[in-house]
């Protein structure tokens, strides 16, 4: 296939009910370049939750794609993202991955900058004989052309020319304050995280987040374990869920403009949420509808590179492009600010239990990711066939469920769980190939 | 400290030893029952997170772990999906060799109770990659004797590494 023909990568013919994505997509490391030129490095990245930079002068570092992310708030007390590299020789200022500094210095030859990114020391410049031409230099650290933040969630973007974060989010906003609302004060990370990598591209991690189709085959062993536990014996105080209830539940998918997409659930078990037992205070703040929702299981796609979700206790997760067949993960329980011990230690044993890359359902997609990865080098296969059900129950925009909520997807799904719809992926890959289109083509990624 | 009591404490230590040791190869053979049969059924077995560079998580119940139980339940439904052979990471099973190392009381063991600092690396081979990684960390072993046999009431695994290549298991550290 020619570069020029992009789009044909992505086999997207609504009218005939088709909808099919080429391997190499997850394979070729050519796209992999392409990706990250035209993707990851024009459009929002999330980068932290504003919780992680409470006080003056926190800071977390991160990537948006290739690049080292350094985030800050400053003595102002304003949020900051910076380049997290030295503009002397180029290496990375601040090695640590979160903490408290007024000051960051470079370990190579010590130009130190403060949290608001100046430029406060070139060691020995007295003595430099620098000529007017470095003077004249900006040598603070280079900030990221976009910053924003969304409800505590705190977004970046190397290009400039993004719409508006709140016009990039659109209608996902209802689902993140779903999330972001089920504690009166916010919500925060749990202390510790987890940080895996597979060997697979990262699209599988994007693909699998709003998968349902793959929990009865990909996690029949923890069916067994749930099995077990429903009949009391195992590790009870994960109050996990029984998935096999879920089947005859109502469930559906939106996809929305810019890529990002969201699978939901109805909750047969809603006394295992631990924000069950304080329902009642969400339902007087947020109202009846929106607490519904909140006990949905509902994972949400934000493109290209994190993901919620919530169908058990939420987790938050970035996966960050290595290489065509590697990618870091980093994972995070999410949990409201100020939340009643016993609901914290429930909140983190079933967080533990299916979640983790220890845990017992992770190792098994991770796992299988890397299964596909090898699978995709077969060049007789070239379409896969992976993203057509719920194609014809699908339609362009808002279903009654949409409706009712006030919100606009651009496509939409509901009937049985059991449908398993795939359709939630189509919004990503739709958005994959607009903004590959639109690189190679020299044209702007948002018009 | 008298001859007898100095034999005492050669005798104890080496019984937490041989205990820690087939621990070990328990998991390296698959020996899944001998290997929970060591273990008391109201154990804590624990494998903090990282929370920062420098700093592990501290408390199970308001920071994230690895893995956390608060009794052999957990442990034991670990074996339930290893066994069930429906777990794709467990399937083929990775194979492994552990090897402990600098083995000393963290306390004075009395003829009840002891606590043990280990050392361990674990390599493990996984099948379906053709790949190997070693897991290294040190652990903390708390042991009671109960009816003449010593039991791991407690254990506290630090991993090192825990940048993890793909997936983690209880046989993996």
């Amino acid at each position: 296939m020619e570069l020029k023909d992009i789009a044909l990568y992505v086999d997207d013919r609504p009218a005939e009910g088709a909808f099919r994505v080429h391997r190499d997509v997850y394979s070729d490391p050519g796209l992999f370049e392409l990706e990250q030129k035209f993707i990851f490095e024009r459009t929002w990245n999330f980068l932290a939750l504003e919780s992680q930079l409470a006080r003056a002068h926190d800071f977390v570092t991160g990537h948006i794609g290739r690049t080292p992310v350094l985030v800050t708030r400053d003595a102002a007390g304003r949020l900051n993202a910076f380049v997290n590299v030295c503009r002397h020789k180029g290496a990375v200022v601040c090695a640590a991955e979160r903490g408290n500094a007024k000051y960051h210095v470079c370990p190579y030859h010590g130009w130190a900058y403060d949290a608001a990114g100046k430029n406060v020391d070139i060691k020995d410049r007295r003595t430099a004989h620098y000529a007017a031409a470095f003077d004249a230099e900006d040598h603070d650290l280079v900030p990221i052309a976009r910053l924003a933040t969304y409800k505590g969630l705190v977004f970046a973007s190397l290009a400039p020319e993004v719409p508006p974060l709140e016009d990039f989010l659109g209608d996902m906003c209802f689902f993140l304050d779903l999330v972001l609302e089920q504690g009166p004060d916010g919500m925060e990370f749990v202390p510790g995280r987890s940080v895996y990598t597979y060997r697979a591209n990262w699209k599988l991690q994007l693909d699998n987040g709003i998968d349902p189709y793959h929990l009865t085959s990909t996690h029949l062993s923890f069916i067994d374990v749930q099995a077990r536990r429903s009949a009391g014996e195992g590790h009870l105080e994960s109050r996990s869920y029984d998935w096999a209830k879920r089947s005859s539940s109502q469930a559906g998918a939106f996809a929305f403009p810019y890529g990002h997409s969201v699978v939901w659930v109805d909750q047969p078990e809603p006394h295992k949420r631990p924000i069950y037992p304080v329902l009642d205070e969400i339902r007087a703040r947020v109202g009846d509808t929106r607490a519904e929702w909140m006990i949905k299981g509902r994972n949400t796609e934000i493109f290209p590179g994190m993901q919620i979700a919530d169908a058990i206790s939420p987790m938050l997760r970035t996966f960050r492009p290595l290489a065509v067949d590697c990618t870091e993960m980093r994972s995070y329980c999410l949990a409201p600010i100020g939340e009643a011990p016993e609901l914290r230690a429930w909140r983190l044993r079933q967080f533990e239990d299916f979640f983790n890359p220890g845990g017992m359902a992770t190792p098994d997609d991770t796992v299988v990711y890397e299964e596909c990865q090898r699978g995709l080098g077969a060049r007789p296969i070239a379409f896969l066939q992976g993203y057509a059900r719920g194609m014809a129950a699908v339609m362009e925009g808002p279903d009654a469920v949409a409706t009712g909520l006030g919100i606009r997807p651009a496509v939409s799904v509901h009937g049985k769980f059991d449908m398993f719809a795939e359709v939630a992926f189509h919004g990503p890959y739709r958005e994959w190939a607009r903004l590959m289109e639109a690189g190679i083509a020299g044209r702007k990624a948002y018009p | 400290m008298s001859a007898r009591e100095h034999a005492s404490r050669e005798e104890l230590l080496a019984a937490g030893v041989e205990l820690l040791e087939r621990e070990a190869m328990y998991l390296d053979e698959r020996r899944w029952d001998d290997w929970l049969a060591l273990f008391t059924e109201d154990c804590e077995y624990w494998m903090p997170t990282w929370k920062t560079d420098d700093a592990l998580t501290a408390d199970p119940q308001v920071e994230l772990s690895h893995v956390y139980y608060a009794s052999r339940a957990g442990l034991e439904d670990r074996i339930v999906r290893i066994r069930s052979r429906r777990s794709p990471a467990s399937t083929p099973m990775p194979r492994t060799t552990h090897l402990l190392s600098n083995i000393l009381p963290v306390d004075a063991p009395n003829g009840e109770r002891m606590r043990l600092r280990s050392s361990w690396v674990s390599h493990v081979f996984f099948p379906r990659s053709r790949e190997s990684h070693a897991f290294f960390g040190h652990s903390e072993h708390g042991l009671l004797l109960r009816e003449g046999r010593w039991l791991i009431s407690h254990k506290k695994i630090v991993l090192q590494n825990d940048y993890i290549p793909t997936m983690l298991d209880i046989y993996c550290v």
